[in-house]
């Protein structure tokens, strides 16, 4: 008798869990929400978050609600028991990441061992898609990306506008120590090289650091035109006061990402110093959104959902990735790793339809070869776009031009 | 030769930074023989409460030292009371060490948990200004730690040679045994030595504050740099700390101009290796670990 009952209530279990799976379709949510990271990790989250609420009020994915299982990837190590919990336990047809390039190089091999496909939607280090993994996919721009339009905008436009020739520029690198300064400053030489620019200083620091006045010294003893500096927010700040405090003022400051980003930097700082200081990033807000289409939607959205404006470009880089993979997945039939890498590889999403401006097609390694980053300025306490052109909202000022 | 001067100049400015840090972590090494791990962390809550107090209440940074010191003293205080002191008859000295590493991973994330990972910025109040003297572009807030810096160190000095208390405190150090026996309770002393060491570092943050972005790590830049000051300096030397600062300080700004900002680190604790083989007590230690030599 007991044991019918046992069985009748298994079964019941079982039937009602298939029920379940059916109608909803599982996908891993893996980023830093707790630590040092979980500022920005968790407005990557958010982006994701937007994408899968836009395409459930929409019908789902194949018909099925699309339910995100979050990961707390804190570190390198709890990257990897995190992503084995979301697909042994979890049961995911896919892990959606991760913001940080190491936790996302960690957690993506788990990832890649199990055949579950990983979609890198805002980590930057080369190495991520450098790795040649089959299952592991990246839609934003890489520090590759970003060394290339800095150089871009030096040979395009800042020269120009400080009255020299590219050639003649006298270029100096500064970046911190980690493998995210130095692997940015080295395509920024390489890049420089190619466009026969000349580069007169290339120094990294630790990150920790609490004096830059040699590194300033030298910068101003070798007359610099323009400072290319990679860092995050404390050595930016440090680099800018220091600079403006010994009377060094070179033609132009183009950061990379990171401290240049952020307006606690720039209050930091005082917009004084920081005004004109230019830098390259992902998509930012203050741009013109004829180039990058539904960004207006999309920071509705988060205003609705998250009763506040979004703090950074990162959720808008994850929820455009997102997108693009999810509305290509509802074209597929099944959730199968074959399948599902099959759908992605055949998106092909031209420049300037997305909310961030560019395409989306997978090329080499997996790696979105339509990724692109923008230029900005800073303007009047903003940071405003100023290149390419077509998403440019401001004119770029250098040099009083 | 202008350059030159200019870098010496950053080197001891640098340098004056290094000590102000440093004194309070070395008083209370050289006294209550704790290494202290949560020494950058204390630094770290007085740059908050000086942000706290500079920019919601309007004081000036300086002005904040009013709060600030006794707030950190009685950091300190407690913290040898009810962390350290319950660890003192523990058969194992390393256990001291264990607790203020966890002390100061608690407080990281207690920063975190308040403030977040966003740098705070405390207003400077005219500290950022440069002033040209000579062939030399200093900060005025730079200045301001280097006079600090001498009177903390001049002000410490004199109250461990000259006041009762001073006294009271360097018999514990030199005999703690000794010292209880002629009627000193040690256990007081101590609560008392760990104020004063944290209350230092008070001082520091009011100062360092204005200069430096504030985040919940910031302690972390420093710190590393103090222990190498303290062992450096003498194990518990004040005035040997100052010197070691200024050392270490020179060092860091004329390998960093004259070698390359990657070498800064490299050269520093190079020497610092090279010092120690030599003289394992300490570049301004005369003997072993004690204070004796505090007395001019």
């Amino acid at each position: 008798m007991k044991l019918s009952l046992l069985c009748k209530v298994a079964v019941a279990a079982l039937m009602f869990s298939a029920s379940a799976a059916k109608a909803d379709v599982v996908f891993g949510a893996l980023y830093p929400f707790s630590g040092q990271l979980a500022l920005l990790g968790e407005e990557s989250a958010r982006g994701l978050e937007i994408a899968v609420d836009e395409i459930n009020a929409a019908g789902g994915v194949q018909g099925q609600k699309v339910v995100l299982m979050r990961g707390d990837a804190v570190d390198n190590n709890q990257a990897i028991g995190e992503a084995r919990r979301l697909i042994s336990l979890g049961k995911v047809s896919a892990i959606f990441g991760s913001y940080s390039s190491a936790r996302s190089i960690a957690a993506s091999q788990v990832a890649e061992l199990s055949g579950i496909p990983y979609f890198e939607l805002g980590a930057v280090a080369d190495e991520v898609t450098g790795r040649g993994l089959k299952f592991l996919y990246r839609t934003n721009p890489t520090a590759e990306d970003m060394a290339k339009l800095i150089v871009e905008m030096i040979v395009n436009k800042v020269a120009a506008k400080l009255g020299k020739k590219p050639e003649e520029l006298k270029i100096g690198i500064i970046y911190e120590d980690s493998s995210y300064g130095t692997s940015v400053a080295n395509h920024e030489k390489k890049y420089a090289a190619d466009a026969k620019l000349n580069v007169v200083s290339m120094q990294g620091y630790p990150a920790a650091t609490v004096d830059m006045s040699s590194l300033v010294l030298d910068l101003k003893q070798r007359g610099v035109d323009v400072v290319l500096q990679t860092s995050y927010s404390n050595d930016s700040v440090l680099f800018l006061q220091q600079a403006n405090e010994a009377g060094f003022k070179p033609g132009a400051i183009i950061g990379g990402g990171g401290g240049y980003s952020m307006q606690p930097t720039a209050d930091a700082v005082g917009h004084a110093v920081m005004e004109g200081v230019l830098d390259v990033d992902f998509t930012q807000f203050l741009v013109n959104t004829k180039f990058t289409p539904k960004l207006e939607e999309f920071v509705a959205a988060y205003k609705k959902k998250y009763n506040e404006n979004p703090r950074s470009g990162h959720s808008l880089n994850n929820y455009a990735g997102a997108k693009a993979i999810l509305e290509a997945l509802n074209k597929a039939k099944g959730f199968s790793p074959d399948v599902i890498t099959k759908a992605v590889n055949a998106i092909d999403v031209p420049q300037g339809v997305t909310s961030v401006g560019y395409g989306i097609k997978f090329g080499k390694n997996n790696q979105n070869e339509r990724a692109s980053m923008m230029g900005m300025q800073w303007q009047g306490g903003k940071l405003v776009t100023v290149y390419p052109d077509a998403a440019a909202i401001a004119p770029m000022k250098v040099g009083g031009k | 030769m202008d350059t030159f001067l200019q870098v010496v100049a950053n080197g001891l400015l640098l340098g004056a930074l290094f000590a102000i840090v440093s004194v309070g972590l070395t008083l209370i090494f050289g006294i209550v023989k704790v290494v202290n791990f949560a020494h950058g962390e204390f630094l770290m809550v007085g740059m908050y409460l000086t942000y706290l107090l500079t920019n919601r209440l309007g004081i000036h940074p300086f002005a904040t030292v009013i709060a600030v010191v006794p707030l950190l003293f009685l950091l300190g205080a407690l913290t040898q009371r009810f962390l350290i002191q319950p660890l003192m008859s523990a058969r194992d000295d390393h256990i001291q060490i264990f607790a203020t590493v966890g002390l100061s991973t608690a407080l990281i994330n207690l920063a975190l948990l308040i403030f977040g990972a966003d740098i705070a910025n405390t207003s400077a109040s005219g500290l950022r200004m440069p002033l040209q003297l000579g062939p030399v572009r200093v900060l005025t807030g730079q200045l301001a730690i280097l006079a600090a810096s001498v009177l903390l160190v001049v002000g410490l000095q004199r109250f461990l040679n000259q006041t009762q208390t001073g006294r009271a405190i360097r018999a514990v150090a030199q005999n703690r045994a000794a010292a209880q026996l002629m009627g000193i309770n040690v256990n007081r002393i101590y609560i008392l030595t760990f104020g004063i060491g944290a209350a230092c570092v008070g001082v520091a943050a009011a100062l360092i504050a204005p200069l430096y972005p504030t985040s919940p790590n910031i302690g972390t830049y420093f710190v590393l740099t103090a222990f190498v000051v303290v062992v450096l300096g003498g194990l518990g030397s004040i005035g040997g700390a100052f010197l070691g600062s200024l050392v270490i300080g020179l060092i860091d700004s004329l390998s960093g101009f004259y070698l390359s900002s990657d070498l800064r680190e490299v050269a520093v604790f190079g020497v610092f290796l090279v010092i120690l083989i030599l003289k394992p007590s300490g570049l301004f230690s005369g003997g072993r670990l004690n204070l004796s030599h505090v007395s001019p």
